[in-house]
C-alpha cells in the first residue's frame, strides 16, 4: 500500500533521513550534542550572532539564534529552523541565497561545505542543548485596554459646568465654552485677564477669519460702536465672507498636503491640482458638512446620486487621495504601488483621525494600540484603489467631469459628424482611385527616393503618415544648404493638379518653401508642417499648374526655415486638357474629395474643447484582501487580513470589519470615519479649529492623537464641542462662531500674576495666546496695502505650464492660496516664513525664528516694492507727516501708533533731506512691515 | 487633583527652557544631553554640541557628482572586462519592464587606459590624471550599492537615505548633531544644487527644527560667480541708507517689546534682526577670492576655461571649511533631465566632465592637505549610482546601482587603500559590500556620531538617518 502511494525521490529520502538518523543516533551515545558542538555552534557564532543574539542584544528581524528558543520561535517570518525539515526551514532558504529578498548572511554566501552541515543538523532534528532562561517577551497589544485610552473613549456629552461668581465676571453673560474654562481656573485659583482693546480684538477677527486686515473705514466703524451686538454682527458677516474659505480652505490644504507637483526625482507639474483647491475653497464657504467634506474626499468617485455640480464636486475632492508627493520613475512598480497605498493611509490617518497608522507598516505600533494587521486591513481597501496608471514613469489617474447635457449633445453631435465625413471621404477616395485606374489619368507620383537630394538629410518613419519606405528632414539643421529636387518626365503638356507629401508634427518648420517649375514661370508655395495635410494626412494641394510636355521640376528647400523640414513624395495629378465626359467625371469625383477632406480638416479644427479633466483615483476592477508584508518588505508575504479599519477606535473588534458589498471598500472607510460613532474624528477637527482661533489645540499635538501625542488641557470642554459640532450638522462655521463670541477668545493676550507663575504655557487659557501671521497672511497684507492685491477667486493659475516644476517664476499677484504651489519651488516668502511644507499632513505649522527671515525682510526685492509703492500712497494721501505716519499705523497695523513709535518715525522722516522723501515713506513702511508688532497678532 | 497641573513648572519657563525645547525637538531623549550643552546665549543662532565621542573629523566637504560616474571607467580596474570587451553576457534587468528578468548585453571596456599611481600603486584611468596625483590621500570604497535605479530616487537616497519618503538630509542631521562653529555663517550649505532629482529635498530638513535646513547658494547651470548667499545684499539703499533704516526697525520693535510683557519668542525675532545684520556684514567676505593668491587660483583652475567654474566652487569650500562651516556640499550638477555623467550614449563625453572636476577636487585636497585643515576635513566624492559594463545605445552605459565606487579622504580614514570589490566584470559589488546606509553610518561615526543614538522624535516614531540599517565600515577608519 505504501509503496504505491510514493513516488521514488520519497523513497530515497525517507531512507536519507532514516541513514542520518541512525548515524546520529549511533554518535549520540558519546553525546548527542556533538555535532552541533563541533559543527554548528562555531558556525552560528561566527556567521550569524553578531546581528542575531540575544546576549548582543541583537534581533535583527526579531530573530536570534543563540538559543533553542531563537529559532523555534523564530522572527518575524516566522519559526527559523523547523526540526527534520530543512527544505522547509527559512534558514536553509536564506542561506542558500534562492530567494532574492531573504538571503543570509547578508554580505556573502555560505560556502557549500557549511550549506551542508547546516542541512544534515536541521535533518536529524537540529538537536540544540542551549536552552536560555531569558522570558521572552510575547508582546501583543490590548485591544481591550487600548479602548480605555481618552482619545479611543467615547465623546460624551459633557454637561456644561457652573462656576462661581466673582466681581469681575457676569455669570450669566459666560458661553458655555467660557464655563469650562472659567471652571477649570476656579479650581487652579487663577483669575482669567480682561477683554482686549476693541482695535487688537478687530486686528485678530479679521486674520482669524479671512486672513486679511480691516481697512481704515473697518477700524473706524468699529471703533465707533465696540458693542458685543456690533461685534456679534461682524463676525457673521466675515463669516459670509468670500475670504473666509480662502482662509479656511488653506488651513485644509495645509492638512491634505496639497502640491501642484509630485516632488522626488522628477517633479512633475499636475495640471489640474487647483480643481481640488478650488472645490476645497467653495466648501468652507458653503459650510459643506464636514461629515460630507469627509465622505468626499475619500471616496467621492463611489458616491451616487446628486445634480451634476455635485457629482462633480464628489470627483474633485478625491484630488485628496491623488495629489500625495510620488515618486514616479521609481523602477520598482510593485513597491511604487505599496508606497502610494502607505502615504494614503498615513494621510487619511493623520488627517482625520490623528493617528500616526504610517508606523504600523513593518510592525505592530510601537506606542499606539494599532497592530500591523489594521494596517494591511486598510491597505487592502487602498490596494483595491487605482491611483497609478502604467508606465516607465507611471502616470496619475484622471477623470474627465460630467459635462452640461448641451455640451454633451454637442460632442456626441460633432463625433458622428466626424464618423460620417470620414466615412464619405474614404469612400470618394476610393471611387476617385478607381476612375483614375479605369481612365488611366491616376496621379504621378514622385517618392524621395527617387528625387535628388542636396545637403545632409535624414530618412525617417517615426510619423506614419508617409508615402512610400520613409520620408526625410533636415535635422532643422544647416539652414539655407539643403534642397529636394523632384523632376519627372510628362508625357503630355496640360493642367496637373500638384500636390505635396509631407508628415506634419509640432517640431515642424511653418513656412516651408516649396518652388514649382511651370509653363507660365514659377511660384513659390510656403506650407506650414504644423498643419495636418489634408489629403490621407500626407498630401497638400498646391494648386494647379500648366506644364509642357517633358521635365518638370517641383524643389523643397530649408532656406528661411527655423525648425524641421520635411520632405516625403510631389505627385502631379493630370486635369485633362479636352473636355470630354471622362475627364469632367474624374474632376467630378475630385472636387468631391476636396470637399469632403475641407470638411474632415473642418470639424476637426470645430471639435469641442476636451471635458476639464481633475485628479482622481478609482476602484480596480477587481479587490480583495491584502497580506500582510513581514517587516513591511513587499515580497515578504504574511497572512492575508480581512479589510478593515482600526480596531482600537472601533467599539469592537467586529465594527472594525468593512464587510464589503462591492468594490474596495473605501466607501465604508469614509463611512467609518465620517460617523458620530467614531471617537476620533469630530475631536480632532474642532481641536483643529480650536488650534487655529486659540492659537494651540486644547490638544497641542494636532495630528497625533495617540499615546505619544498630547492629553487634553480640557477634556470636557473638547467633548461638549465635539458633541455640539455632531448636533450642528458638522457645521464648521458653528463652531467658529461659538469660539470667537466666547469670552475666552476675546481676552487680552497680555497678563501678568498667577497666571504667569503657575501656567506660564497658557495651557488653562487665562489670556489669549499672541499669535503669528501665516507667510499667505503677511503676503497678503503687504499686497493690499500697497494696493497691489489682485482679490479675484478661483481658477486655474499656473502661469507658464512646463512637465517640471523646477525654475518656476512666481510673479502673482493673487492672494496667496492661488499661488501656485509645487514641492520643490516654493514661492520664496513661503519657504522663508514656514509656510506648511507640502509633503507631509501639516495641522499645526512650525514657528521658527531664523536670520534667513530677517535677510527677507531687510533686503529682498519685494519687500522693498511693496513698501516703496505703499509709501507713495501714504505721502499722496494725507498731508502733514504725522497724519501719514497715522496712517501707515491704521493701514498696516489697524491701530494708532504709540507715542514712542511716533516720534522715532517722525524722527526718521524730519532727518532726511527733501530729495529722498518718497524713499523715506517706504523706509518707513519697510520697518513696520519688518517689525515684530507686524509679525504677531497680540 | 486635576491632572494637568502636575506638568506645569514651578517657576516660569525660562529663555533656556524654550530654547531646548526649540532647538532639540520635543522628547528627543537621544540628544538631551547633547542639548544641554548646547544651549547659549542666543536663542536662535545654532550653538556648537559635541560630538557623542571622540570625533576623528569636525567637518564634511561633499564633491556631488550628479549623474552616476562610470566606475569601471575611472577608478575599479578590472582586466576581465578588457579581454571581454564586445561578448554578450546576461545581466538581470533591474529597471521596470525588465525587472528581474535575465537579458544578453554587450560589454564594453573602458575608453581610457588605467595606470598605477602613488606609493600605494592604486589604479586610475586616465580621465582623473590630477586625481590621480593625490591617490596616496585617498581610501577608495568599491563595492557601493544603493537603492533606487533612477536618478530621483538614487538621488534622495543618496542625500537622505529614502528613495521616496520625506527624510532629513545627512547634512541636516550632522548639524542637528553637532550644531555650527560659525555664528554669522549658514552651518550646512550646498552649493549651487540642481533643483531637479528631488531638488531641495537634498538638502531639506524635512521633520528636523528648520534651523537644520540646508542653505543653497547659487543655482546649478548658473555661473559660480553669482552663487551668493540670499538677500545679503541690498542694492536700492546705501550703506548709510541701510544702517538708518535697521535702526528705525529695532527701535520701533524696542518700542513695541517695552511696551509688553517680557516674552523670549519677541526677543528672538529682534536677535534674528541682529544675526542677519551680522551675517550680511560677514558672508561676503567668504565670497570674495581677492585676497587668495594667484598660485593658490591656478592651483584650483581659476582662470582656465574647462575649469574656472567647478575650481571657484571648490575654492569656496575651502574658505567655507576654514570659518567653521559644518558641511559643505559642492554640486557638480545641472538642471537637465539627464544629469551631468549621466552618459546612457557618447560615453567619450565623460572627458569632458572629468576635465571640469578633476583639477578643482585635486586642487581642494592639495590645498587643504597645505593648510592642516585635511586632517580635521573628511571629503567625500561620489555620485547616486556608479554604471554599467555593458553598452546602452551603442556607446553609452546604464544606471547601475548595484556596484560602484566612491572615495574618502582626509581625516578620519585610511589613505591609500581600496576597500571592497565588485565582480571581475564591474557590475555587482560582492566583496566587504558597503551599503549607503553604511556610508552614512561610517560618515556619522567619523564625525563622532553614534547613527543608532543620533534620533529625532517625529510623529510618534524615532527617527534616524539610517532608519534600522547601516553599518559602521570600520575597516576603513585610520
Amino acid at each position: 500500500m505504501l509503496y504505491l502511494l510514493t513516488n521514488k525521490h520519497q523513497i530515497l529520502e525517507k531512507t536519507l533521513i532514516i541513514l542520518i538518523a541512525v548515524m546520529f543516533h549511533s554518535q549520540s551515545l558519546g553525546g548527542e550534542y556533538d555535532y552541533f558542538e563541533r559543527k554548528i555552534r562555531p558556525l552560528f557564532h561566527k556567521h550569524c550572532y553578531e546581528c542575531h543574539s540575544l546576549k548582543k542584544e541583537k534581533k535583527k528581524g526579531g530573530l536570534f539564534l543563540d538559543s533553542r528558543q531563537g529559532w523555534s520561535m523564530g522572527g518575524d517570518s516566522g519559526p527559523a529552523i523547523i526540526p527534520g525539515n530543512p527544505e522547509s526551514s527559512l534558514l536553509m532558504r536564506a542561506v542558500s541565497y534562492t530567494d532574492a529578498d531573504l538571503r543570509m548572511p547578508p554580505k556573502y554566501r555560505l560556502t557549500e561545505d557549511e550549506r551542508s552541515v547546516l542541512f544534515q543538523w536541521i535533518k536529524a532534528g537540529a538537536p540544540d542543548p542551549r536552552v536560555t532562561n531569558v522570558n521572552i517577551e510575547t508582546k501583543g497589544i490590548d485591544l481591550e485596554k487600548g479602548r480605555y485610552f481618552w482619545s479611543f473613549k467615547p465623546v460624551l456629552d459633557q454637561p456644561v459646568p457652573s462656576i462661581k461668581p466673582t466681581l469681575s465676571l457676569e455669570v450669566n453673560k459666560m458661553s458655555a465654552i467660557d464655563r469650562f474654562v472659567i471652571r477649570r481656573l476656579q479650581e487652579e485659583g487663577i483669575e482669567m485677564v480682561g477683554l482686549a482693546k476693541p482695535e487688537v480684538l478687530l486686528r485678530r477677527l479679521y486674520y482669524d477669519l479671512i486672513g486679511l486686515p480691516p481697512t481704515i473705514d473697518q477700524l473706524n466703524q468699529f471703533l465707533s460702536d465696540p458693542s458685543f451686538e456690533a461685534y456679534t454682527s461682524l463676525v457673521d458677516e466675515l463669516l459670509a465672507s468670500p475670504h473666509f474659505g480662502e482662509t479656511w480652505g488653506r488651513h485644509w490644504l495645509d492638512v491634505a498636503r496639497f502640491a501642484e507637483s509630485s516632488g522626488g526625482g522628477r517633479s512633475l507639474m499636475f495640471k489640474n491640482a487647483w480643481q481640488y483647491r478650488d472645490y476645497v475653497i467653495r466648501a468652507f464657504n458653503s459650510d459643506k458638512p464636514f461629515n460630507n467634506f469627509i465622505r468626499e474626499q475619500i471616496a467621492g468617485d463611489l458616491l451616487s446620486g446628486g445634480s451634476r455640480e455635485q457629482r462633480n464636486d464628489y470627483l474633485k475632492a478625491t484630488g485628496f487621495l491623488a495629489l500625495g508627493p510620488h515618486n514616479y520613475e521609481l523602477q520598482d512598480k510593485e513597491l511604487l504601488r505599496m508606497e502610494v497605498v502607505d502615504e494614503q493611509i498615513d494621510t487619511v490617518g493623520q488627517a482625520f483621525l490623528a493617528m500616526t497608522i504610517g508606523c504600523a507598516r513593518c510592525h505592530d505600533h510601537k506606542f499606539d494600540p494599532i497592530p500591523t494587521a489594521d494596517y494591511y486591513a486598510m491597505a487592502g481597501i487602498f490596494r483595491g484603489t487605482q491611483s497609478l496608471v502604467p508606465g516607465n514613469v507611471s502616470g496619475w489617474v484622471e477623470q474627465s467631469l460630467f459635462p452640461s447635457p448641451q455640451v454633451e449633445n454637442a460632442i456626441n453631435q460633432h463625433l458622428n459628424d466626424s464618423k460620417q465625413a470620414s466615412l464619405d471621404l474614404q469612400i470618394a477616395r476610393k471611387e476617385l482611385e478607381r476612375a483614375e485606374l479605369e481612365l488611366g489619368k491616376s496621379a504621378i507620383v514622385i517618392d524621395n527616393t527617387q528625387s535628388d537630394i542636396i545637403g545632409e538629410w535624414m530618412k525617417s518613419t517615426s510619423n506614419k503618415n508617409y508615402f512610400g519606405d520613409d520620408y526625410i528632414h533636415d535635422k532643422g539643421e544647416g539652414k539655407g544648404e539643403k534642397k529636394v529636387i523632384y523632376s519627372v518626365l510628362l508625357k503630355e503638356a496640360g493642367d496637373y493638379e500638384v500636390r505635396f507629401g509631407y508628415t506634419h508634427g509640432t517640431n515642424r518648420s511653418k513656412n516651408v518653401p516649396v518652388v514649382i517649375e511651370h509653363a507660365d514661370g514659377v511660384a513659390t508655395i510656403r506650407v506650414n508642417q504644423r498643419d495636418e495635410p489634408p489629403i490621407g494626412s500626407n498630401f497638400l494641394v498646391l494648386g494647379r499648374f500648366k506644364f509642357n510636355a517633358g521635365k518638370a521640376v517641383v524643389y523643397v528647400s530649408n532656406a528661411g526655415t527655423k525648425d524641421v523640414v520635411i520632405a516625403d513624395a510631389v505627385a502631379f495629378v493630370p486635369l485633362g486638357t479636352k473636355k470630354n465626359n471622362s475627364d469632367s467625371r474624374l474632376s467630378e469625383l475630385r472636387k468631391k474629395v476636396d470637399d469632403l477632406a475641407a470638411r474632415v480638416q473642418h470639424l476637426k479644427k470645430s471639435k469641442p474643447a476636451d471635458l476639464p479633466r481633475v485628479m482622481s483615483v478609482k476602484d480596480q476592477a477587481e479587490s480583495s484582501d491584502w497580506h500582510i508584508h513581514v517587516r513591511g518588505e513587499i515580497r515578504n508575504k504574511g497572512p492575508v487580513v480581512p479589510r478593515g479599519f482600526l480596531k482600537v477606535a472601533s467599539r469592537n473588534d467586529i465594527e472594525a470589519q468593512a464587510r464589503i458589498a462591492v468594490g474596495s471598500g473605501r466607501l465604508e472607510l469614509a463611512e467609518w470615519i465620517a460617523s458620530n460613532q467614531n471617537p476620533l474624528t469630530r475631536r480632532v477637527m474642532v481641536n483643529r479649529i480650536w488650534h487655529h482661533l486659540i492659537g494651540q489645540g486644547l490638544v497641542l499635538t494636532t495630528d497625533n492623537f495617540g499615546l505619544k501625542g498630547d492629553t487634553p488641557s480640557h477634556p470636557e470642554l473638547l467633548d461638549w464641542l465635539s458633541s455640539q459640532f455632531g448636533k450642528d450638522g458638522w457645521s464648521v462655521k458653528n463652531i467658529i462662531r461659538h469660539i470667537v463670541l466666547s469670552r475666552t477668545y476675546r481676552l487680552s493676550s497680555r497678563g501678568e500674576g498667577l497666571g504667569n507663575v503657575m501656567d506660564p504655557e497658557n495651557r488653562l487659557l487665562w489670556r489669549a495666546n499672541r499669535k503669528r501671521l501665516t507667510a499667505e497672511a503677511m503676503r497678503d497684507s503687504i499686497l493690499s496695502v500697497s494696493g497691489n492685491l489682485d482679490k479675484k477667486q478661483g481658477g486655474y493659475t499656473i502661469r507658464k505650464f512646463s512637465q517640471y516644476d523646477l525654475g518656476y517664476e512666481f510673479d502673482s499677484s493673487r492672494r496667496s492660496v492661488y499661488v501656485p504651489l509645487f514641492r520643490n519651488t516654493l514661492m520664496e516668502i513661503f519657504e522663508v516664513f514656514d509656510a506648511a511644507n507640502p509633503n507631509v499632513v501639516t495641522g499645526r505649522r512650525n514657528e521658527t525664528v531664523l536670520p534667513t527671515q530677517a535677510l527677507f525682510l531687510l533686503n529682498s526685492p519685494f519687500m522693498n516694492n511693496e513698501s516703496n509703492i505703499a509709501g507713495g500712497h501714504i505721502k499722496r494721501m494725507v498731508k502733514t507727516d504725522i497724519e501719514r505716519v497715522r496712517l501707515a499705523y491704521q493701514s498696516i497695523l489697524a491701530r494708532e501708533p504709540s507715542r514712542a513709535e511716533l516720534e522715532l518715525a517722525m524722527k526718521y522722516i524730519s532727518a532726511t533731506n527733501s530729495d529722498s522723501q518718497n524713499n523715506n515713506w517706504g523706509s518707513l513702511i519697510h520697518s513696520i512691515f519688518s517689525s515684530v508688532q507686524f509679525r504677531y497678532l497680540d | 487633583m486635576p491632572k494637568i497641573i502636575h506638568n506645569l513648572p514651578v517657576k516660569p519657563l525660562s529663555r533656556r527652557d524654550i530654547l531646548k525645547s526649540v532647538a532639540c525637538g520635543f522628547g528627543s531623549l537621544a540628544l538631551s544631553g547633547l542639548c544641554q550643552q548646547s544651549v547659549n546665549a542666543s536663542p536662535i543662532s545654532l550653538g556648537q554640541r559635541h560630538p557623542m565621542f571622540p570625533a576623528r573629523a569636525k567637518r564634511v566637504i561633499f564633491l556631488f557628482m550628479a549623474g552616476g560616474p562610470s566606475h569601471v571607467d575611472s577608478y575599479d580596474y578590472k582586466p576581465e572586462l578588457i579581454s571581454n570587451h564586445d561578448k554578450d553576457y546576461d545581466f538581470t534587468g533591474v529597471r521596470f519592464g525588465t525587472f528581474g528578468k535575465k537579458s544578453k548585453r554587450k560589454l564594453m571596456k573602458p575608453l581610457w587606459g588605467f595606470e598605477r599611481y602613488g606609493q600605494c600603486g592604486q589604479y586610475v584611468s586616465k580621465l582623473f590624471p590630477y586625481t590621480a596625483q593625490m591617490v596616496d590621500d585617498l581610501c577608495f570604497i568599491k563595492s557601493m550599492h544603493t537603492e533606487g535605479v533612477a536618478h530621483g530616487p538614487s538621488t534622495l537616497f543618496l542625500h537622505t537615505g529614502a528613495t521616496n519618503l520625506v527624510r532629513p538630509s545627512v547634512g541636516s542631521w550632522v548639524t542637528y548633531g553637532l550644531g555650527t562653529e560659525n555664528q554669522n555663517l549658514p552651518a550646512f550649505v550646498t552649493l549651487q544644487p540642481s533643483s531637479s532629482k528631488g531638488g531641495p529635498r537634498n538638502h531639506s530638513n524635512a521633520f528636523l527644527p528648520a534651523i537644520y535646513q540646508g542653505t543653497a547658494i547659487g543655482k546649478a547651470g548658473r555661473p559660480t560667480s553669482e552663487a551668493v548667499l540670499r538677500n545679503a545684499v541690498n542694492t536700492d539703499l546705501t550703506k548709510e541708507e541701510q544702517k538708518r533704516r535697521f535702526n528705525l526697525l529695532q527701535g520701533l520693535n524696542a518700542a513695541y517689546l517695552s511696551d509688553s510683557e517680557k516674552n523670549d519668542q519677541l526677543d528672538a525675532v529682534v536677535e534674528s534682526f541682529e544675526l542677519a545684520w551680522r551675517m550680511q556684514m560677514n558672508a561676503p567676505e567668504v565670497f570674495d577670492f581677492s585676497r587668495e593668491s594667484e598660485a593658490t587660483k591656478r592651483l584650483y583652475g581659476i582662470g582656465e576655461k574647462h575649469t574656472d567654474d567647478f575650481g571657484k566652487q571648490c575654492l569656496m569650500a575651502r574658505r567655507m571649511a576654514e570659518s567653521g562651516v559644518r558641511y559643505i556640499q559642492v554640486n557638480y550638477a545641472d538642471e537637465s533631465t539627464n544629469p551631468r555623467w549621466d552618459q546612457h550614449s557618447n560615453m567619450p563625453k565623460h572627458m569632458d566632465h572629468a576635465m571640469a572636476t578633476d583639477k578643482p577636487v585635486a586642487g581642494l585636497l592639495a590645498d587643504l592637505k597645505n593648510r592642516g585643515l585635511l586632517d580635521e576635513t573628511l571629503v567625500w566624492w561620489g555620485g547616486e549610482f556608479g554604471r554599467t559594463p555593458f553598452s546602452q545605445n551603442g556607446d553609452g552605459r546604464d544606471h547601475n546601482p548595484r556596484g560602484f565606487t566612491t572615495w574618502l579622504a582626509g581625516a578620519g580614514v585610511k589613505p591609500g587603500i581600496s576597500y571592497g570589490e565588485t565582480d571581475e566584470l564591474g557590475d555587482t559589488a560582492v566583496e566587504n559590500k558597503v551599503h549607503m546606509h553604511d556610508l552614512h553610518a561610517t560618515i556619522l561615526h567619523i564625525l563622532g556620531l553614534n547613527h543608532e543614538k543620533l534620533t529625532y522624535r517625529y510623529a510618534g516614531r524615532d527617527f534616524r538617518l539610517t532608519d534600522v540599517h547601516g553599518s559602521i565600515v570600520r575597516s576603513i577608519l585610520s
